[in-house]
C-alpha cells in the first residue's frame, strides 16, 4: 500500500526528512509544510538531497507555507487545503513526521 | 470519505491550524469528519482558558466554533489531559483542583475513542508539531 | 477485519511524555484486540537499550512497561537496523524481543499497515 509522508519540521535542525528518504518506497509521495517547505531553498545541502532523491510527480508542498517564505521551486507541486484533502485520498494512508 | 484526525499540539502552533484548516476543507469537499482526537500538548487546542492577543488569530477559538457549528466529535485524550492540566469539572472536583477550563463541545475520554475512531475512518491523519 | 495500525516511536525514553504515549497509543489498541505494531525508529531505539536507571532522573522506567507490549497482545515489534548501528546499539542486547530490520524491509513493514502514527 502507498504512504504520503507529511513533515512540518526544518530539515536544518533534526533527522526527520532525512530518515523519511532513506525509507521512502517508490509508489509513496512526501508532502512538506510549515518549516519543512525550508528544504526547497534553492542552493542549500538539503535542497540538493531532495533534488536527488528522484521525487517527480511525488512531491508536494502546501503552497502558503512556500508562499509565505517566499520560496520558489520546481520540484514541487504546490497545493491548497482543498487538494490536500484530495491528495491523501490518492495514496493508502498518511504518516505524519510529528 | 471518512477522515479521523488527531491533534497533538496546541493552538499556538502551526499544526494546530494546520489541522483546524485539513478539518474545514474535507468537510466543504464534501467529506465527513468521523472524530477530532487531541493527544499529547493538542489537548492544549481544546482548552477555554486560552486568552490571545486582540490583533492575533485566535486558533483556539475557531476550533470550538468548528466543533459546534458541524456538531463534530471531539475528543480530548483524559490521561494526556489531566498531566497537562486540561480538565473538565468532574475532573477537577475528582482531583481536588481549582478550576476547570475544558466543557462542551469537547468529550474527555480514553485512547479506545482514538483507536475506534481509526477503525471506522478511511483515513487517519495527524497533525502535531511545527 | 479490523484495520491495523503501526505505531512509529521515535523519541528517546528521556525526552518526556512522548515515548510513553506513544507506547500507550499501542497498549490501548491491544487492549482492544486490534492488530497494533510498533516500530523503534531513530532515537526510539534508545527505549530498547538494556542498563537504564531512569530513577536517578525521578523517572518511571519506561523499559518496564515496555515489556507489557507482549502481554497485551502486540508482538509485532520490529527495530530499525539503521537507527541502530547510528547510535551504536548491538542488535543482540536489546530490552524487547524486537525484530531487526534493515531499510527495504521497513519499507515493506511501512507498506502492510492500515494506518499509521508516528510520534
Amino acid at each position: 500500500m502507498s504512504t504520503l509522508h507529511v513533515i512540518s519540521h526544518s530539515p536544518f535542525a533534526d533527522d526527520r526528512l532525512d530518515s523519511c528518504l532513506r525509507l521512502l518506497a517508490n509508489d509513496d509521495g512526501l508532502l512538506l509544510c510549515g518549516d519543512a517547505v525550508n528544504a526547497l531553498r534553492a542552493g542549500s545541502p538539503v535542497e540538493a538531497r531532495v533534488r536527488n532523491a528522484d521525487l517527480q510527480q511525488r512531491l508536494f508542498v502546501l503552497a502558503e507555507d512556500v508562499r509565505a517564505r517566499a520560496i520558489h521551486s520546481e520540484l514541487a507541486q504546490a497545493l491548497d487545503y482543498i487538494a490536500f484533502v484530495e491528495l491523501t485520498l490518492k495514496y493508502d494512508k498518511v504518516n505524519s513526521w510529528l | 470519505m471518512k477522515f479521523a484526525i488527531a491533534v497533538f499540539s496546541p493552538a499556538h502552533a502551526p499544526s494546530s491550524r494546520r489541522a483546524l484548516r485539513f478539518a474545514e476543507a474535507a468537510i466543504q469537499s464534501g467529506h465527513q469528519v468521523a472524530r477530532l482526537f487531541f493527544y499529547q500538548d493538542g489537548v492544549h487546542s481544546a482548552s477555554s482558558n486560552i486568552v490571545t492577543p486582540q490583533d492575533e488569530v485566535d486558533i483556539a477559538a475557531q476550533w470550538r466554533s468548528f466543533v459546534e457549528q458541524h456538531q463534530l466529535d471531539a475528543v480530548v485524550c483524559i490521561a494526556a489531559g489531566l498531566r497537562r492540566g486540561v480538565l473538565n469539572q468532574d475532573e477537577a472536583t475528582r482531583h481536588g483542583r481549582p478550576a476547570a477550563n475544558l466543557s462542551a463541545p469537547w468529550d474527555l475520554s480514553g485512547l479506545g475513542q482514538l483507536h475506534e475512531a481509526a477503525q471506522l475512518a478511511d483515513r487517519l491523519i495527524c497533525f502535531g508539531g511545527d | 477485519m479490523s484495520k491495523s495500525m503501526l505505531i512509529i516511536s521515535r523519541r528517546s525514553p528521556w525526552s518526556g511524555p512522548s515515548a510513553r504515549e506513544a507506547l500507550d497509543i499501542a497498549l490501548a489498541g491491544g487492549a482492544f484486540d486490534l492488530q497494533v505494531g510498533m516500530l523503534f525508529l531513530d532515537d526510539g531505539v534508545l527505549q530498547l537499550a538494556g542498563d537504564q536507571r531512569p530513577a536517578l532522573l525521578e523517572q518511571k522506567n519506561l523499559g518496564a512497561n515496555l515489556q507489557a507490549l507482549p502481554l497485551f497482545g502486540v508482538d509485532a515489534l520490529f527495530a530499525c537496523a539503521t537507527s541502530l548501528a547510528q547510535r551504536g546499539l548491538s542488535e543482540t542486547n536489546l530490552t524487547l524481543p524486537v525484530e531487526v530490520l534493515d531499510d527495504a524491509a521497513l519499507r515493506s513493514l511501512i507498506g502492510r499497515f492500515d494506518h499509521l502514527v508516528t510520534l
